[in-house]
Order: structure tokens, then C-alpha cells, then sequence
């Protein structure tokens, strides 16, 4: 029975993706900080068809403890389920509402989008590497077309993503029995898209569920490690 | 649901051993859970404690095997038997007593012998989708089995009526597992009612093939109990032992059986065990793997090999603080273990309270949950 962990899964595309795993049986470990919508999402995978094993663990990617947490509680279900094969860095933070540009960015808050969006996914690869190896598992990393394009007010969010592009570049590089995956999964209609654009219309943007058939072929296919558009892996048309 | 009995008594001490008890043949669970309408999880669990340490005050609570996460708590740590169940019946043809035909028999794999090629085998009678019993056997019969093996019985198995050391002949190419995987099917003995399938005896931990017969305690657990053990803070680790068949007649003793205690997990039960917390084996497989992995202070060591290990409550237990197991035959061998681990007088009670609230025995039956300490930090103390 495969493991994963998928940060970030009581809402959006974290949510849709754990789904779409749970229903094809794997056992997961999830989080997000909220703890009634975490027990929301965490009773829905548990009930759905695949007969996963879920545990959440509520809390916050950019506290050492709960990683630590997240990855034991994984180490649990693959020592006696059947092994670590996905980490799924999905959880991220936007920063201010609406975006500011980066000549009037709050430092301390562009601090916490670097706490949440590079290092605690590197974290968590740290702890989780040698589960993964073990197994010749995956980490997907969620970044954004922010990453590489320059859209204003997106500065701050945009710069924490190219690091995790060139950390995920790197660990590519370095890791032979694991493979890194940075996923720019489009723009979606999710409440941190919402954020981005407070008081906007973003109902013509896909649904974060048109993206999970690209993070799945990165999961189960035979991509190579490197960086992928969602769109490019199993194109969907946007829902009107 | 659930209901707790407060037993306490004058003098456990003096408790004689779990002596003879008749098993009434309705009480063998003759199904799967799944197939009476239940889930896995929803077999009966007894559960059985000493609620203070050195009081001779016992507890006893009737649950469903799903509250185990309820009944647990951090501190805790379940080891679990990782064995895949083979399909290890196969259809035989013996050459039969002097001067008659040759006649259909079954041919159960029970262990592999260590370094040599050669098995362990019990030779039984076809009955239904089961089997029972058989008598006869001779070194150098010759039995051709299912898919163009053949096997040849060399001598009885030292210590054992029953049991035979054989050589078993495969077609070129094929492996043992992958032949029985093929021409075999599981074990059943006679209290079975249909011909369960292999899928009914694996458990939700079964990683690596090679048991004989099921390490049914681990049966009732589900994805869903797992992950609620989980983040209850329960800690779960591994160990393999690859069952024999269990089909001894009172008085055999058990034979070697292979088994393997990880360095993960050698390092998770010391460390539990330094902390206070409790070490509690799923299944009499994990108490003769732990044990046979501890040495005379109760660490635990990583190890590999096989085993024959006797645990009985002479002998002690040094690494493992409670058992979560069947419930098994008058005068087993294993009633013995149960006692290692739970006390005589608590083992006792339970038979008997089992007996009388209609538990059901073997492999599709309800589970006894030994708990002869409290968890250091109180978690799972009896509720009130």
C-alpha cells in the first residue's frame, strides 16, 4: 500500500490531489493549520473508496515540530504499511492581500512566505529523504508561473517559488533514487488565488481539481525530475 | 457496548495454570468477519488488565476490536508481524498403505528448514474445503503433487507425530512461493465452513510471503484503525516470522519457525521500554520474535535467524509488556506464552469469561488484548 504526505490538504489543489489518491488506495499523512477543516478533509479521504489509512496532524509547514511530527507519523504508516513514496509539498503562503509591491513588502512577512515556501518544503525533504529513497520515491513541489514570469505585486511570492524551482533543480541533481518534481499547476479557483486578487471575479480560472491529472502523471508516470506545467502533462480544457 | 467487570481476589498467586477446558465446536468462528456481515474491525476484543501494579485487582472489559486507539495511547507500542500467508495446501497423491491404492491426500508446507534445501510438510486427508488429520506416512514415499512437482518424505520431524522432513521437487525454473502461489491454496482445518480465499488470510501489514498459516492477530486491523492509532500517538513497528502450521497435538512442542527483528524496530522497543511505555506484541509470532531478539536485561537486538523458543511463564518475558492474540486451544502450547505475559490468574479469568460471553475462537475469531500494567503516563486507563 503506497504513503504520502501532502501538506496544505483541507482545501484547493492539496485537497484535490489527496483525493484523488485516497481513491486509488494510498494511505496519507496530511496537514493544514486550520484544525476543523483539516477534520473535514481528513473524514472525507478516510471514507472514500480506496480504504487508505489517513492521518492528519494539524498545524503549521514552518514549525520545525510539527515537520518533524509529519514525517513520523509517516514513518509509522510505511514501516507497517508498505513504505514512503510521496512527499507532496503543497502548502503555501501568499503574503499580504492585496499584494504589495516590492518596494513597499512587509520584510517580516516576506520572511514567513520564505519560511513557508522554501524552507519548510526543503525541510521536510530533509527529514523524509531517506524514507524515499528507500522506496525510489517522489517529491513534487508545487510552485506557480510566478516562479519564472514577472507579474507585479507578485515579487515576493513569485521570488519564494524561483528558490524552490532552483532548490528542486538542485536536489534533482544530487538525489539518484529520488525524483524531484517543481509543478506549475495554473491558475486555479482557490481561495489563495482569491486572496491574490481580493474583490475580483476569478470564476472563469479552472477548478483546482483540473490539475490533478498532471500532478498524477508525475506521481505514478515516469517523468524525469526537472519542472513541469501541469497543463503540458494532461491538458484540460477550463470549465466556463 | 461496552461492559468492564472489576475482579479482585484474595490470593492470584495460588491460581493453578490455565488447565483443560472444553471448547464447544460453535464457538470456532467458522467465517470470516467480513463474511458474517462485520468488518474486520468489528470482531470482539476481551480486554484484560491488571488495573494497579502488584494489586490483585484484574479488569476485564468486552470491546470491539475498532476501540483499540481508545484503549491505547501514546507511550504505546504495538509490533505487528509483516508475514504474507501463502497458499500453502497443495493437492497430493501418496502411494497408500502396503498393497492398496494409492490414495488423494494434502500436502501442508510448513517451514523451511534451516540451511538446507528441505521442508517441514504435514501430510492431511482432504475434507471439503478443508482438511483433517492423517495417520499414516513413511520415509521414502514419494507424493506427486498439483502442476508437476513431486515430494519426497525423508524422515519424521524430530519431536513431532505428524510432521515430516521432505524434499520438495519443482519444475525447472519455479519457485516454491510462486508454485503454491499458482497449485495451492490456504490451510483449513475443519471448523472452516466454506473455501475461504488466500485474501482472507492476509492481514493488512502481509509484505513478505512465507507463512503457513495466518499471523491472525494482526486480522482485525484496518487502513482506518492504523491511521487512528497513529494519531493517537501509538507507535507501530515491524518484525517477521513466518508461521508453521499450527496443527499440534497437545503436548508437541513448537518447532523452529525463521524470523527477523529490524534495527528500526530492536531501537523503538528500547526506547520505549526506557521511557516507561509499554511494548505490546501482536500475536504470539511477535513474542517469540522479541523475545528470541532480547537478551537477559530486555534490550532488544537486531536479528535474524530461527528460532525455537519456547516462552513459557518459568522461562518469563523480557521485552514484550502485553499481547494482543487469538484465542487458542485447551492445552496449547501458547496458553503457556499468554501466561508468561499476563499472569495465571489473569490469563485464567479471561478463558473463562470468554467462554462464557461466547467468544469466538481461531483464526476468524474475536481477539484478548492482555494488558498486564498500566501505560506509564496513565494513557488508557480503564474508564469508568
Amino acid at each position: 500500500m503506497p504513503v504520502g504526505i501532502v501538506t496544505g490538504a483541507s482545501k484547493g489543489l492539496g485537497r484535490e490531489l489527496a483525493r484523488s489518491l485516497a481513491d486509488d488506495g494510498w494511505s496519507l499523512v496530511i496537514d493544514a493549520r486550520g484544525a476543523e477543516a483539516l477534520e473535514e478533509a481528513r473524514s472525507d479521504l478516510a471514507a472514500r473508496a480506496g480504504g487508505a489509512a489517513v492521518v492528519a496532524v494539524q498545524g503549521d509547514v514552518a514549525s520545525a515540530d510539527h515537520r518533524v511530527a509529519l514525517v513520523e507519523a509517516a514513518s509509522t504508516l510505511a514501516s507497517t504499511l508498505g513504505g514512503l513514496d510521496l512527499l507532496v509539498n503543497n502548502a503555501s503562503e501568499l503574503g499580504p492581500s492585496p499584494l504589495p509591491a516590492l518596494a513597499d513588502h512587509p520584510l517580516d512577512e516576506l520572511e514567513r512566505v520564505y519560511r513557508v515556501n522554501v524552507l519548510a518544503p526543503l525541510a521536510l525533504a530533509q527529514l523524509a529523504l531517506p524514507l524515499l529513497r528507500a522506496r525510489r520515491g517522489r517529491i513534487v513541489n508545487v510552485s506557480s508561473d510566478a516562479a519564472v514570469e514577472a507579474y507585479e505585486g507578485w515579487g515576493g511570492y513569485g521570488s519564494s517559488k524561483a528558490a524552490l524551482e532552483q532548490l528542486t533543480a538542485v536536489m534533482a541533481a544530487e538525489e539518484r533514487d529520488v525524483r524531484v518534481y517543481a509543478v506549475d499547476p495554473g491558475d486555479m479557483r482557490t481561495a489563495m488565488h482569491q486572496a491574490a486578487f481580493p474583490g475580483e471575479d476569478i470564476s472563469d480560472r479552472k477548478p483546482p481539481e483540473a490539475a490533478v491529472p498532471g500532478l498524477r502523471r508525475l506521481i505514478d508516470g515516469d517523468e524525469p525530475s526537472g519542472r513541469y506545467r501541469a497543463d503540458d502533462l494532461a491538458p484540460v480544457e477550463a470549465t466556463p | 457496548m461496552t461492559s468492564a467487570t472489576l475482579l479482585c481476589r484474595e490470593s492470584p498467586a495460588r491460581a493453578p495454570a490455565t488447565g483443560p477446558f472444553a471448547l464447544p465446536p460453535e464457538l470456532a468462528a467458522s467465517a470470516p468477519a467480513e463474511a458474517r456481515g462485520l468488518r474486520r474491525d468489528e470482531v470482539r476484543m476481551m480486554v484484560a488488565r491488571g488495573v494497579l501494579v502488584d494489586a490483585p485487582c484484574r479488569a476485564i472489559e468486552h470491546r470491539r476490536f475498532g476501540e483499540l486507539p481508545r484503549v491505547l495511547g501514546p507511550g504505546d507500542l504495538l509490533v505487528v508481524n509483516t508475514s504474507a500467508t501463502l497458499p500453502a495446501s497443495l493437492d497430493a497423491r501418496g502411494p497408500g498403505p502396503a498393497g492398496r491404492e494409492s490414495e488423494e491426500l494434502r500436502l501442508h508446507v510448513s517451514t523451511a528448514l534451516p540451511m538446507a534445501d528441505l521442508w517441514s510438510v504435514e501430510l492431511r486427508l482432504p475434507a471439503g474445503p478443508a482438511s483433517r488429520p492423517y495417520g499414516g506416512g513413511e520415509p521414502g514415499w514419494r507424493l506427486t503433487l498439483a502442476g508437476g512437482a513431486a515430494a519426497e518424505l525423508l524422515a519424521p520431524l524430530a519431536g513431532s507425530r505428524r510432521l515430516w522432513v521432505a524434499r520438495i521437487e519443482l519444475p525447472p525454473g519455479a519457485s516454491l512461493a510462486e508454485h503454491l502461489a499458482a497449485h495451492g491454496q490456504p490451510i483449513r482445518y475443519p471448523y472452516v465452513s466454506d473455501a475461504w480465499p488466500i485474501e482472507a488470510y492476509q492481514t493488512v501489514f502481509a509484505d513478505e510471503p512465507g507463512s503457513a498459516e495466518m499471523p491472525s492477530a494482526g486480522r482485525a486491523f484496518t487502513a482506518d484503525v492504523v491511521a487512528r492509532l497513529v494519531a493517537r500517538g501509538v507507535e507501530i513497528a515491524p518484525v517477521t516470522l513466518h508461521t508453521g502450521v499450527s496443527s499440534l497435538e497437545a503436548g508437541e512442542s513448537p518447532y523452529a519457525e525463521w524470523f527477523r527483528v529490524p534495527f528500526d524496530t530492536a531501537r523503538r522497543v528500547n526506547s520505549v521500554r526506557r521511557s516507561g511505555g509499554r511494548v505490546i506484541a501482536v500475536g504470539t509470532t511477535v513474542v517469540r520474535s522479541l523475545e528470541s531478539a532480547a537478551d537477559r536485561t530486555g534490550d532488544v537486538h537486531p536479528a535474524e535467524g530461527w528460532t525455537s523458543l519456547l516462552v513459557t511463564p518459568q522461562r518469563g518475558v523480557r521485552a514484550v509488556d502485553g499481547l494482543l492474540t487469538g484465542w487458542h486451544e485447551p492445552q496449547s502450547t501458547h496458553l503457556a506464552m499468554l501466561e508468561a505475559v499476563g499472569g495465571a490468574e489473569l490469563v485464567q479469568r479471561s478463558y473463562r469469561e470468554a467462554l462464557e460471553q461466547r467468544y469466538l475462537w481461531h483464526e476468524f475469531g474475536d481477539l484478548h488484548l492482555i494488558l498486564p500494567r498500566a501505560a506509564a503516563g496513565g494513557a488508557g486507563e480503564l474508564e469508568r
